[in-house]
């Protein structure tokens, strides 16, 4: 049918009522220099010097054309040079290939989407080094979708003198994107950085428990101090950009650059930060808590002995009362792998109670007196103790009926099992393998 | 597959003992009214050609091994196209080996060229599944030296990006290509590059919507595979249509080689057409045809022949299943004999199902159209259909459930009332004939294709001098640019949303302006529950102010429409009655593409309309007794539509002519289009709710606006009008319309002369609702006039002499 009586309803925008995307979200047009409002279709491109100069930019040339570089120097984070123990903890397969920190590249991307695949870009990509015990920072920005091809080939330079990618939350996001950026260029190869550090998941053992969110800028206000005053959300990021490309203003840039600027400098000082950490949480751990995630991480790398002197320096100063229990039970499981069952025990013992942790507690007693010491009796007893902790907190209303009746069905069960094996000791013994 | 060596011996159907039952069930009919067609299908022989000496010997052998030492003659010509770098469309029926038509050739190449990556797509998540069962069988045969996935909603993700590697053929639909695999395809590179097949299964299923969105996927695929440096060749299968060449070739725009002749052998059929009896022949009234299908089912399985009936809804099929339980009671220790299968079955159930009929241990099964795609149940002696399962190619792969290579098989269609099946059941002729169903697509639709255009910018920029179907691409991106999806930059087109275009797409319809429905029980509680979503057009009818929104079989209460928000909010209630809404329906012509004058004043036209409709009341209708309970007005804002249209202008002289009076005329003619509806789903192998219609005036008369309701007749006399010359239309019901106006056109003398059989051999006095719809709503005179009208538009010998060419 001809294309003159169509209203296609693919054209409009509707509100959503699933993804609830509301018009207020989008930004109202933007005024243009002579006051007046832009529509979608006046594209007016911008002279490239103005440009350059709003953002501070200057205008480069590779072999596929121009891009725009934007360079700094900062005192603020100074250089960290991260010692053998953090770096064994962070990468324990290979410590000695990211053990130089000048070849780290910190690495930011500002993109068009978050939803990935083949139609979003990187339209901003900010890198950073360690530069005369500061951090030098440069950022690509791309002025169209047609200058792609020279700034990931100036991008993929900047890797090759710096081949340890340092980003946060760069191995799920930021990387598969470039990563198709390249292909999608056809002509450069995707770079192969030596290593690439993320530092979200050592973040999120750190401070999630503390703050909740690991997210960037929460963990430079908490955990540096830092404050970054008037920022973006970045939400908005995408469609600043898109009005840029409309023919919107370019000033309306700037603060995009300065926030992803903000983000290369907090991924620089919380990576020093995180190592700190990892290197000397005995002494240079702000709280407890810290002290607590250092320990998970060592445990996780099997470095249990300081482990478990950091679950104790945790346990010795203040936790919030949840995560001393976790760290309570990582400890005692700690104790019981090595055979420490006095400590266990004690831990046990205190952690007994109306708590998912407190059943276990009596469950691991109920294990030890039955395997460890033998004593069916004692476990029976201990048991006992469970089920009617459990009675207690059922008819006083202090538990879920759901968990409730899962944990009295296991209750039961090792109870009706007991009283069997106290029947017939031999006879079990021989039929049944040990629990723990 | 050779599904009749697994089965334990049973006693094969005998064509005698079927006859005996059929005719003790009928003795008290005339036989000859309630059994329509008694066929007799001739045993076939089978064909075999050599395994072609390209076939590396591995592969030979593997197949050997499974007992298949030579190819039936349309498996090895396929092979061979395919071999010759053709694109080809093979038809096979049921049962035929038709697999091993794709199979072969692709797995020659992955064996003797590792890097060589297959794509096959199949309509359902099950049709894969099952397909995969066979290559991995295969697989092993070979040492398992190539790689076969499934990629589905279903695929772990931790999975996803081996079989993104390692897979040479991966087995998708088009819905998880469209969404999961082209908008990633950089994560794809392997199979992009390498892409040398696409197997299209059950082709015949890619028609009307899905079909066109279907074809501006593979666009996209054939793009994203250019890109990568491939140009994959395609093998499709389809069931016996009219036109298998014509629709391959138009979802795939590339020229496609047709095999058509069938070598795989057959044992001889009964096919038996049951039409129940009459009740009360006055009202066209028959038997319950669930309840028939029943009886005659019952009494084969007590012969213990192996038994399977369709139904064609959920609630038909658990109906019919609880009958034929309760007649065939499982015995102590053994399993149930007759079992069910539809959707909403857990996997695991329906693969011991299909297991249990293969084997033998399951004597019957009641199933909806889940069993009638390609899935191996292998083969049973009997099928009993309960209705019509809406196309001839449909029946015939319903059919060939029962019948074996060797041995005999029988199977029997109960009609319902609705017009289709009576024409059908009456007709045996049409249905036994060479198939005269077309499938049908538009994948220029506008609609359709500016949606896939998102998606393919999404996927690459879009280069100006690019094609992309038959439209002005540049011009589209223009548009698209303006709305603010697109962006030029270094003459390509780029895509600028944050949004990810595929996933608001949905290729089973037009439009992806959708209603939600918000159960608003929780709200207290602060958890209102999204209960369902309808799509725009039918948002109106279903859920406006005050109407019953049924779900789940649960009925709800609209209290509100948020027509702006596109939101309906519901609380369930439980009421003996549902909603019918009233809507008008006013056609405009916008633009005559073709028109041509026929039996001297009447015409036949297609082309571009506006379609205006506003639902403005309802009417509550008691179950059951379908009582008019209750009625309501509605202030709702008014849905303008262009579509596409065929139509029928019938001169004045035509109607003046005629000895009726007025109102006997306007019902008549109602009841001519209600029919001529009926008679084009079945020319077109659509739905129902494809099609609208409507009556309108021929223009330029000013007074051509006049509102009638969508094919009910004017409910009292008063509103009769007289029309000076009626447009009688019959618009493809999605905006942009989806292809059927052209072909109604093209059809038109056999859309008129079937419609006169149609209601010719109706056996009620003055119509009913398997001819012109149901009396209640007519004038006494309908089914004479809508005949009288026919017989004047079929006598014109000129239009008749261009018949033979327009159907061939």
């Amino acid at each position: 049918m001809s294309m003159r009586y169509v209203s296609l309803r693919a054209l409009q925008r509707f509100p959503s009522a699933r993804s609830g995307t509301p018009e207020s979200r989008r930004h109202p047009p933007l005024p243009n220099d002579d006051g007046g409002l832009l529509s979608p279709t006046r594209t007016i491109r911008i002279d490239p010097e103005r440009l350059a100069q709003i953002l501070g930019a200057t205008t480069k040339t590779n072999q596929y054309g121009d891009y725009l570089s934007v360079r700094c120097w900062c005192a603020q984070p100074p250089r960290y040079s991260p010692d053998s123990r953090a770096l064994k903890l962070l990468s324990p397969e290979a410590p000695d290939q990211i053990a130089d920190p000048d070849q780290w590249l910190f690495l930011d991307t500002e993109t068009t989407g978050l939803a990935g695949g083949s139609g979003t870009y990187a339209f901003l990509v900010g890198i950073a080094w360690w530069e005369d015990g500061g951090l030098e920072i440069e950022q690509f920005f791309l002025r169209e979708y047609s200058e792609e091809r020279s700034l990931l080939s100036a991008l993929r330079e900047r890797i090759a003198e710096h081949p340890v990618v340092v980003t946060f939350n760069g191995k799920s996001f930021d990387w598969p994107l470039l990563e198709t950026r390249y292909r999608m260029s056809r002509k450069i190869s995707v770079p192969t950085p030596r290593a690439h550090l993320d530092f979200l998941h050592s973040a999120r053992n750190l401070w999630r428990l503390r703050l909740g969110s690991v997210r960037l800028s929460e963990l430079e206000r908490h955990v540096l101090g830092w404050d970054r005053g008037a920022d973006l959300l970045s939400g908005v990021i995408p469609q600043i950009y898109f009005d840029y490309l409309r023919g919107g203003s370019p000033e309306r840039l700037v603060p995009v650059l300065n926030h992803n600027q903000m983000d290369l400098r907090g991924l620089a000082a919380l990576s020093s930060r995180i190592l700190s950490l990892l290197s000397d949480a005995e002494t240079l751990g702000q709280d407890g808590l810290e002290l607590f995630g250092v320990s998970r991480i060592c445990e996780k790398r099997g470095e249990h002995t300081r482990a478990r002197s950091l679950y104790e320096k945790s346990i010795a100063s203040i936790l919030p009362s949840e995560t001393d229990r976790v760290a309570r039970r990582s400890l005692a499981r700690l104790a019981k792998r090595e055979g420490d069952f006095e400590l266990a025990c004690e831990l046990w013992k205190d952690a007994i109670g109306n708590s998912r942790h407190g059943y276990e507690a009596y469950e691991q007693l109920a294990i030890y007196y039955e395997h460890k010491v033998r004593n069916p009796d004692q476990a029976r007893q201990i048991v006992q103790q469970g089920l009617n902790e459990l009675r207690r907190a059922i008819q006083a209303g202090d538990i879920a009926p759901g968990p409730y009746r899962e944990i009295k069905a296991k209750f039961d069960y090792r109870m009706e099992r007991l009283e069997r094996k106290s029947k017939r000791p031999l006879w079990d013994a021989l039929a049944l393998q040990p629990q723990a | 597959m050779s599904p009749s060596q697994s089965l334990a011996p049973r006693q094969p159907a005998s064509l005698e003992t079927v006859h005996n039952i059929l005719g003790s069930l009928v003795a008290r009919y005339r036989q000859e009214e309630v059994l329509t067609a008694v066929r007799q299908i001739p045993a076939r022989e089978a064909k075999f050609r050599p395994i072609p000496g390209w076939v590396t010997s591995a592969l030979a052998e593997a197949y050997r091994a499974k007992g298949i030492q030579e190819l039936y003659s349309h498996q090895a010509a396929t092979a061979e196209l395919v071999q010759d770098g053709k694109n080809v469309v093979v038809v096979t029926p049921t049962a035929s080996g038709k697999t091993l038509c794709y199979n072969l050739p692709v797995l020659n190449e992955v064996l003797e060229n590792p890097d060589t990556r297959a794509l096959y797509l199949f309509p359902t998540k099950a049709l894969a599944q099952d397909q995969l069962a066979e290559l991995q069988d295969l697989g092993t045969r070979l040492d398992d030296s190539f790689g076969v996935f499934t990629y589905d909603g279903d695929t772990p993700s931790d999975a996803r990006k081996s079989i993104r590697e390692r897979g040479h053929i991966v087995l998708t639909n088009p819905d998880m290509l469209h969404t999961g695999i082209l908008p990633h395809h950089t994560k794809w590179m392997r199979l992009f590059e390498n892409l040398r097949y696409i197997v299209l299964d059950e082709l015949h299923t890619y028609r009307g919507v899905f079909g066109s969105h279907l074809a501006n996927v593979l666009r996209r695929l054939k793009r994203v595979a250019k890109f990568h440096g491939s140009d994959p060749q395609f093998v499709c299968c389809s069931a016996t249509i009219a036109n298998p060449g014509e629709l391959a070739s138009q979802l795939i725009e590339k020229d496609v080689e047709v095999v058509e002749e069938n070598g795989a052998p057959a044992g001889e059929k009964l096919f038996v057409f049951y039409n129940p009896p009459m009740v009360n022949r006055y009202l066209g009234i028959r038997r319950s045809y669930i309840n028939e299908a029943t009886r005659v089912a019952k009494e084969i399985l007590a012969r213990n022949l192996q038994t399977i009936v369709f139904a064609n809804s959920r609630l038909h099929t658990e109906v019919i299943l609880t009958y034929l339980q309760q007649a065939n009671p499982s015995k102590p220790g053994q399993p149930e004999p007759i079992r069910g299968y539809r959707g909403g079955y857990l996997p695991g159930e329906r693969r011991e199902i299909e297991r249990g009929l293969r084997d033998g241990r399951i004597l019957g099964v009641v199933a909806t159209n889940a069993l009638e795609l390609g899935i191996d149940v292998g083969s049973l002696d009997t099928c009993v259909m309960a209705g019509y399962p809406g196309t001839i190619a449909s029946t015939w792969q319903r059919a060939g459930r029962a019948g074996r290579r060797t041995g005999s098989s029988c199977a029997v269609f109960v009609a319902s009332s609705a017009p289709l099946d009576q024409f059908i059941v009456q007709h045996p002729e049409y249905f036994f004939g060479s198939s005269p169903e077309h499938a049908h697509i538009q994948p220029d639709n506008l609609e359709i294709l500016v949606n896939h255009l998102k998606c393919a910018a999404f996927e690459l920029p879009i280069s100006p001098d690019e094609r992309f179907g038959n439209v002005n691409l540049p011009e589209l991106c223009e548009q698209l640019g303006e709305a603010g999806f697109l962006h030029q930059s270094g003459g390509d087109w780029h895509w600028i949303d944050e949004a990810y275009p595929a996933d608001t797409i949905s290729l089973r319809s037009v439009t992806s302006d959708n209603f939600v429905i918000i159960d608003t029980t929780g709200e207290d509680r602060g958890k209102p529950e999204v209960i369902g979503e309808v799509d725009f057009s039918s948002a109106l009818t279903t859920v406006h102010p005050k109407a019953t929104y049924i779900h789940q079989g649960q009925q709800y209460h609209v209290e509100h429409l948020d027509f702006d928000k596109r939101k309906a909010y519901v609380k369930p209630v439980d009421v003996d009655y549902y909603t019918d809404a009233i809507r008008y329906t006013q056609v405009r012509v916008l633009e005559v593409a073709e028109e041509q004058a026929f039996a001297g004043p009447a015409a036949r036209v297609h082309g571009d309309v506006l379609v205006r409709s506003q639902v403005v009341g309802f009417k509550k209708i008691k179950f059951f007794t379908n009582e008019n309970v209750g009625s309501g007005k509605l202030e709702l804002p008014e849905n303008e539509m262009h579509t596409t249209s065929f139509w029928l202008t019938l001169g004045h002289t035509l109607l003046a002519e005629l000895p009726f009076s007025l109102s006997e005329r306007q019902s008549g003619i109602f009841g001519l289009l209600y029919a001529l509806g009926s008679v084009a789903t079945l020319l077109m192998m659509c739905d129902r709710r494809d099609l609208g219609t409507a009556v309108g005036e021929r223009p330029p008369s000013a007074a051509s606006d006049i509102n009638w309701e969508d094919f009910a007749g004017p409910a009292n006399s008063s509103e009769a009008k007289e029309f000076f010359e009626p447009n009688l239309y019959i618009y493809d019901a999605y905006p942009g319309g989806i292809g059927f106006s052209e072909p109604l056109y093209r059809s038109c003398t056999t859309l008129l002369n079937r419609t006169l059989e149609l209601i010719n051999a109706c056996p009620c006095e003055n119509g009913c609702p398997s001819c012109v719809g149901p009396t209640a709503d007519h004038s006494e005179r309908t089914k004479e006039v809508a005949l009288q009208i026919l017989g004047r538009l079929c006598k014109d010998t000129q239009f008749m002499a261009t018949r033979t060419a327009e159907t061939a």
